[in-house]
C-alpha cells in the first residue's frame, strides 16, 4: 500500500477516536535530501508517527515541532539545514547537504476541507492531480497550507482563493501536470511575497500481470511493496484465484480476448505478458496495440519469441506503428543478470519505473550532474 | 529643586533599550518563561522565540542563522573566539595580528593569549587611525593563524577597509576575525560579502538589552573553535548554559528594528554629527580626529586645545559624553586609541568622544555645542 494510503487510513482511525493529529509535509528542498518535496507524515498528539519526511534524521525534532504546532493551533513552517555539521538536533554529520522546508498543519476534524480530507479525495480520484500547498518562507507570515486540488481539466476542489491568485495557480498547475513534474513558485504582489508548492500527483501505477504462475505471485508481491496497484489475469481458475494472490490484488479469470473487459486502462496501466503461453500472450498483445494510453508493454521471453509475434501480427493484418513499438519492451526488463523469479521481478519493475519517470536506468555514478537538478527546485517568480 | 536637563550623547557606550524591544521581551519573563531546552510546550515556546531571534540577527548582518551563537555579550564572544580558535589551531601556528586601536576586549584577551605562548603583532596606525595594508601583508608569516581587526572604532568611528583586508588575509591562507560591535546598526554590515571568518557584536549598542551578544562563525570556511565553557550542550555545545531567552528575544527585536530603520536614521544622524562638528569648530579651538577618514555616521572624537577634558566633562554636567572608552573610565589614562594615532598624552587627555543616537535631536546638538563652547571658554579663561 502506498504511503499516502497508510497516512489517510491512520487519519481516519485517529479522527474516529478523537485523537488530535498534525500533518507534516516537505514543501521544498534545496540541495540533497533523502525524501523530496511531497513527502508526508502524520503525527498524533501522543507522538506516534505514520509516514516519513526523511531517512530518519529529522523525525525526532519534527515530532516536537508537530506537537508544538498542535498546541499553538496554527500552521508552522520549519527549516532544517542538514548542511550544518554541528547541528545537535540532527546529530552527527549526515553527509547530506540540504535545506528542507517542512510545513506542519494541525488537523481540524470539523473542517471538511482540511489537508487530510483533501488527500482523501486525491486517493479517491485515481487521476493525475496538482496538489497546491501555500506557504511562506517568512515565518512571521501566515502559512495557508494544503489548499487546492486541480485536475487536467482544471476542475478545482478545496479552499476559496482570490480570483487573480487562482488564475495564476491554475496556469502553473496545468504546466505541472503537462510536464509531469512538481514545481515551486514565489508569488509577488506589490505588498508581499508568498510561496507555493504544486505537487505533481500521479495515481499509483497499475501493473497488469498477464499470467498467474508462481513467478507472477512473486512479481505481484514485489509490486505491492512498491505501492503499485496489481491486477492479475489468467485463463486458469486454478492459477488466478484469491488463495494464490492475496487481498491487495485484483484477480481476473478470462479468455485472453476478453482481458481488457474488466480493466480500466489509463496512462498508468503497465502490462507484463508472462503467461508462458505464446498464444495467450499474443492474443492480449493484439488487444493492447489499440490502447494509446498504455505506456508500457513488457513481454517475457527471448527476442526470438517477440520476432515470431511480430511476424504473426503482420500476417494477421496488424500494423505495428512506431509509437506502439516504442512501448513494447521485449525481452522484458533491465540486464541485471536475473535468474530467479524475484530477480526477474526486480529487473521488470526497475525497467517500468525508469520508463514511467523518463529516466535513463543508467548507474547514478555515471551522472556528472546532481541527482536532482537544481533548476527544478528553484522558485519561479510570478507577479500578482 | 529643579533637576537640570541631561542630554545623552554617549550612544557608543550603550543605548537605551527601545520601547518596542522591551515590549517584545516582557512575555518571556512571566508568561513564556520556559527553559528553551525543555521538551514540552513551555520549552518549545521559548526555543521558538530564540530561533526567531537568531534569524532576525542573521538577517541584519546577512549571514546564515546557523552561524550565530548567542553569548552574554561581545566580550564573552571575543574571548570564546580568540581562545577557542587559537588553541584549536595551535598546531597550524602561534601568531596573531591585530592593531593598536582595537577595543580593550580584544587587546586584553590577546595579552592573556600571549601568556600562553602565542605571539601577537600589534600594527601601528597613522594620524587618522588607519593601518597600512602593506604592513599588514608583510606582517603575515607562515605561523600566522588569525588577523583580528575591528570594523569600526568605538572612539573615533573610523572604519577599516575590510574588503581589502579580507583579500590580503585570505590570499595568505589566514583567518580573519572582526569586532563589528560599533558598526552594526549604524552602517550596513554584510557578512556574506565581507567573507569574514569570525565576528562578534552585542545587543546593547543597537537599542537592545545588555547582557546578550553574538559570536558569528562562518561555517562555510570550516572555522574550528573550541568551547571555553562546559556543561549542558546549549548552542550546540559552543556556549552551554541556560539561554537568556528574554535577552535574546530583545536582541532579535532590536536587530529587526535596526534592519528596517537604520538606513534612514544614518542619514539623519550623519547630518546632525556634521552640524555639531561645524558648530564646535567655529566656536572652539579644536580638532576633529579622523575627520577625513571613512567613519561611522554618529561618532565624533574631538581634541580641544589646552583644556583638561576631565574638568570639561565634570563641568558639562548636563551632557553625557565620554573621554576615551567607557570600559576604562575608572582610571583616567589617555586613550590608547588616540595615543596610537600619534596624539600626545596631553592631547589625548584633552579629547572628548561624542556619539549620537536615535533620540538625538537638532536642539540637542545645538544645546550641546553651546554648552561645550561656553564651558571650554570658561576653562580656558580660568587657566589664563
Amino acid at each position: 500500500m502506498r504511503e499516502l494510503d497508510t497516512i489517510i487510513n491512520q487519519y481516519e482511525l485517529l479522527k474516529n477516536e478523537g485523537t488530535q493529529s498534525v500533518l507534516a509535509t516537505v514543501v521544498h528542498v534545496e540541495g540533497s535530501s533523502y525524501r523530496r518535496a511531497g513527502a508526508r507524515m502524520l503525527v498524533d498528539e501522543f507522538g506516534n508517527i505514520t509516514g516519513a519526511i526523511s531517512g530518519g534524521c529529522l523525525e525526532g525534532d519534527a515530532l516536537r515541532k508537530a506537537l508544538h504546532a498542535l498546541h499553538q493551533e496554527k500552521n508552522k513552517l520549519i527549516t532544517y539545514d542538514t548542511s550544518d555539521e554541528d547541528d545537535a538536533i540532527i546529530g552527527a554529520q549526515l553527509g547530506c547537504n540540504g535545506i528542507i522546508q517542512v510545513l506542519f498543519e494541525p488537523l481540524d476534524y470539523q473542517d471538511t476541507l482540511n489537508p487530510c480530507e483533501l488527500l482523501k479525495k486525491v486517493i479517491a480520484q485515481k487521476d493525475a492531480l496538482a496538489i497546491v500547498i501555500q506557504f511562506n518562507l517568512d515565518k512571521n507570515k501566515v502559512q495557508h497550507g494544503t489548499s487546492l486540488l486541480i485536475d487536467e481539466k482544471s476542475n478545482i476542489w478545496g479552499k476559496k482563493l482570490k480570483q487573480e491568485l487562482l488564475k495564476q495557480i491554475l496556469k502553473q498547475s496545468q504546466l505541472v501536470l503537462k510536464e509531469n513534474r512538481s514545481a515551486f513558485a514565489e508569488l509577488i504582489s506589490d505588498k508581499e511575497a508568498s510561496h507555493i508548492f504544486i505537487q505533481n500527483y500521479q495515481p499509483p501505477v497499475k501493473l497488469v500481470i498477464v499470467g498467474a504462475g508462481n513467478d507472477a505471485q512473486i512479481l505481484a508481491q514485489q509490486a505491492d511493496l512498491l505501492g503499485w496497484d496489481v491486477i492479475v489475469t489468467d485463463g486458469r481458475p486454478t492459477h488466478a484465484n484469491k488463495e494464490r494472490f492475496t487481498s491487495f490484488c485484483q484477480v481476473i479469470v478470462s479468455k485472453p480476448e476478453k482481458t481488457l473487459e474488466n480493466i480500466k486502462i489509463d496512462q498508468r496501466s503497465c502490462f507484463v505478458l508472462m503467461s508462458h503461453n505464446y498464444n495467450y500472450d499474443l492474443a492480449v498483445l493484439k488487444l493492447l496495440l489499440n490502447e494509446q494510453k498504455v505506456p508500457y508493454i513488457g513481454i517475457l521471453g527471448p527476442l526470438k519469441k517477440y520476432q515470431r509475434m511480430q511476424g504473426d501480427l503482420k500476417e494477421d493484418g496488424f500494423e505495428l506503428k512506431d509509437e506502439i513499438l516504442k512501448k513494447i519492451h521485449a525481452p522484458v526488463g533491465l540486464e541485471v543478470g536475473a535468474e530467479t523469479p524475484a530477480e526477474i521481478g526486480l529487473s521488470i519493475l526497475s525497467e517500468i519505473q525508469s520508463v514511467l519517470t523518463g529516466k535513463s536506468a543508467r548507474p547514478l555514478k555515471e551522472k556528472s550532474t546532481p541527482i536532482h537538478e537544481k533548476i527544478h527546485s528553484q522558485f519561479k517568480e510570478i507577479k500578482i | 529643586m529643579a533637576v537640570k536637563k541631561k542630554i545623552y550623547l554617549d550612544y557608543n557606550a550603550t543605548t537605551p533599550t527601545d520601547q518596542r524591544v522591551v515590549e517584545a521581551m516582557l512575555p518571556y519573563f512571566t508568561e513564556k518563561f520556559g527553559n528553551a531546552s525543555s521538551d514540552h510546550v513551555f520549552g518549545w515556546d521559548a526555543n521558538e522565540a530564540v530561533e526567531n531571534s537568531r534569524e532576525q540577527v542573521a538577517r541584519l548582518i546577512n549571514c546564515k542563522p546557523t552561524g550565530i551563537t548567542f553569548t552574554s555579550g561581545a566580550t564573552e564572544a571575543a574571548n570564546l573566539a580568540i581562545f577557542g580558535f587559537c588553541k584549536r589551531n595551535r598546531s597550524k601556528g602561534k601568531h596573531i595580528i591585530t592593531c593598536k586601536t582595537e577595543h580593550k576586549t580584544i587587546l586584553d584577551t590577546l595579552k592573556a593569549l600571549e601568556n600562553e605562548g602565542f605571539e601577537v603583532t600589534y600594527l601601528d596606525v597613522d594620524l587618522d587611525g588607519n593601518i597600512d595594508l602593506s604592513e599588514l601583508e608583510s606582517a603575515i608569516t607562515s605561523e600566522t593563524i588569525l588577523v583580528c581587526l575591528m570594523l569600526a572604532n568605538n572612539e573615533t568611528g573610523l572604519i577599516h577597509p575590510m574588503y581589502e583586508i579580507e583579500k590580503i588575509v585570505h590570499s595568505k591562507g589566514v583567518k580573519l576575525m572582526s569586532d563589528i560591535t560599533q558598526a552594526v546598526g549604524k552602517i550596513p554590515v554584510d557578512l556574506k560579502a565581507l567573507n569574514l571568518d569570525i565576528a562578534i557584536f552585542s545587543s546593547h549598542k543597537i537599542y537592545g538589552p545588555k547582557g546578550v551578544g553574538t559570536l558569528y562563525i562562518n561555517k562555510k570556511n570550516n572555522i574550528e573553535i573550541e568551547p571555553q565553557v562546559f556543561g549542558g550542550g546549549q548552542e550546540k555545545g559552543m556556549r552551554p548554559g541556560t539561554l537568556n531567552v528574554p535577552g535574546i528575544v530583545g536582541f532579535g527585536k532590536a536587530a529587526e528594528i535596526a534592519f528596517s530603520e537604520m538606513e534612514e536614521e544614518s542619514v539623519r544622524i550623519s547630518k546632525l554629527r556634521d552640524k555639531l562638528e561645524g558648530l564646535l569648530m567655529e566656536s572652539c579651538v579644536c580638532k576633529v580626529n579622523s575627520m577625513k577618514a571613512n567613519r561611522l555616521p554618529n561618532t565624533t572624537n574631538i581634541s580641544f586645545e589646552n583644556i583638561d577634558c576631565n574638568q570639561l566633562l565634570r563641568k558639562l554636567n548636563s551632557l553625557a559624553v565620554s573621554r576615551g572608552s567607557a570600559c576604562t573610565s575608572n582610571i583616567i589614562k589617555p586613550s590608547h586609541v588616540l595615543k596610537a594615532m600619534g596624539l600626545s598624552d596631553e592631547q589625548a587627555l584633552s579629547s572628548l568622544r561624542i556619539s549620537l543616537g536615535t533620540n538625538t535631536s537638532l536642539s540637542d546638538i545645538e544645546f550641546a555645542a553651546e554648552e561645550i563652547k561656553k564651558t571650554a571658554n570658561q576653562l580656558k579663561r580660568a587657566e589664563v
